[in-house]
């Protein structure tokens, strides 16, 4: 009678785990669709905020950002000094003070020239960096839900395009990785532009 | 009186004199010209050599204009429209102007100029082809260039006018009525087509928003090639429409998929 008992106990647990397992494996495929579009969102959500990235990423690697804004400031005071300089009764101080700011303006032109440099090589490297892992994610995702769809629907509702909506993964009525893509993708870009 | 005489004279030729050496200026501003674009002096030479008799015949009538619209003939840089307005002036202005004697000597001008035109009409054309491409060329780069920039500084120019605005919000209310309602009866494309349909009828009700063309490299390319910037026009009008269309598709069937998994979850919620 225990030995029954138990064994009614061990097969109840057991059907319980399985039954729990099989609404995970529901539940995990129910949202396959939900797990590709946020994918898809946060993709184009970094993409955008690829400019902001790559300048604060800069604005980091920049070494000289505040010997650039000294030079500036002591420019903008030697000019100030130079308008109260009068060229007619103190000429040589007034050209040695010219001489001081020329020098220094082109000083500060080679500067902001490489700080420019850094900043468009910057941006690329991003860029590069930014498709890298998109491409990575997106190969990914498409081996994942190469065979099976990320979603089920009637096939008499999609008709007569259910094969080209299946495709890749041949299932009548599903909706496969490659068609859900593109679907997400217009609808994630549309939707950020309005918003933007 | 023999002093009048003599300077009578003297001004005759003396502007004798100065006419040869306008003659000689033009003449020569074109042989420069020649130089400057690469059209060989043997060619010209030729050319001039055909020409010869013609303008001779231009210099018999003693017209200071004959010899500068002969000289813009001889020009190779003249298109063939204005060569041809130039004759068709010259020939009616040397039919009024000039009488019996002159015509007979003007008439076989024209048979005899088309010989000696055609000659040069294949490389001034192949000439005039190659300045407005690469004219065309430079102009296009700098367009480019242009819509980079603007790019590159972030200035939106594509917005969301009223009828994209409604179309979209047409998809979405008819995705939403047709998973509700329709779905069990017939494909959800066909009440596409339908909304599609009253979309292209309901266009002319909204206003119109100038799209500004823009030069990419694919369209700069083509343009170089030699399509006409009509056709180019026409098939990016065309192709705009369908990426409309397909836009409306894209979310027409992701607020369908959408509200089917939502109404599925809130199904096996409620059960």
């Amino acid at each position: 009678m225990v030995r029954t008992l138990l064994k009614s106990t061990f097969c109840s647990v057991f059907v319980l785990l399985k039954v729990d397992h099989t609404d995970e494996q529901k539940m995990a495929a129910g949202f396959n669709w939900f797990l590709v579009l946020s994918s898809v969102f946060l993709c184009n959500l970094v993409k955008s905020f690829l400019p902001a990235i790559s300048s604060f990423l800069s604005k980091i690697f920049q070494k000289d950002a505040d010997q650039e804004m000294e030079m500036r400031t002591e420019i903008q005071n030697m000019r100030m000094e130079l308008s109260t300089i009068s060229m007619m009764d103190e000429f040589a101080r007034y050209a040695r003070l010219e001489r001081k700011i020329n020098k220094m303006t082109d000083q500060l032109k080679t500067l902001v020239k490489s700080r420019t440099a850094q900043q468009s090589k910057m941006k690329w490297t991003v860029k590069i960096v930014f498709y890298i892992l998109q491409a990575a994610l997106m190969i990914s995702i498409i081996l994942k839900y190469y065979a099976e769809p990320v979603t089920v629907v009637p096939s008499k509702w999609i008709a007569p395009l259910e094969k080209l909506v299946a495709f890749p993964s041949g299932v009548a009525g599903g909706v496969g990785i490659t068609c859900w893509l593109v679907v997400c993708n217009k609808v994630v870009a549309i939707g950020l532009h309005a918003v933007s | 009186m023999e002093v009048n005489e003599e300077s009578a004279s003297a001004r005759t030729a003396a502007q004798r004199r100065a006419e040869i050496r306008r003659r000689k200026l033009l003449m020569d501003s074109e042989d420069r010209m020649n130089k400057i674009v690469g059209f060989s002096k043997a060619d010209a030479d030729a050319v001039r050599s055909a020409m010869e008799p013609r303008f001779h015949l231009d210099l018999v009538r003693n017209e200071p204009w004959s010899s500068s619209t002969s000289s813009k003939r001889l020009s190779p840089h003249m298109t063939e429209t204005s060569v041809s307005s130039s004759k068709m002036s010259e020939r009616n202005g040397s039919s009024d102007a000039v009488g019996e004697d002159d015509v007979s000597r003007v008439r076989p001008r024209p048979r005899g100029e088309l010989s000696g035109d055609e000659l040069t009409h294949s490389p001034r054309r192949g000439l005039h082809k190659y300045l407005s491409r690469f004219d065309d060329a430079i102009k296009l780069r700098g367009q480019l260039a242009n819509e980079k920039a603007a790019q590159d500084s972030g200035v939106e120019s594509e917005e969301l006018d009223s009828f994209c605005l409604f179309r979209l919000l047409g998809s979405v209310a008819l995705a939403i009525f047709v998973r509700i309602f329709v779905c069990q009866y017939l494909s959800i494309f066909a009440p596409f087509l339908t909304l599609e349909l009253g979309f292209m009828g309901l266009n002319k009700y909204f206003p119109k928003v100038e799209k500004k063309t823009q030069t990419t490299m694919l369209t700069s390319a083509l343009l170089l090639s030699g399509i006409p910037a009509e056709v180019i026009n026409r098939s990016m009008d065309t192709y705009r429409r369908m990426s409309d269309v397909f836009f409306d598709l894209c979310v027409y069937f992701f607020t369908f998929i959408l509200c089917h998994e939502l109404l599925m979850l809130f199904d096996s919620q409620m059960s």
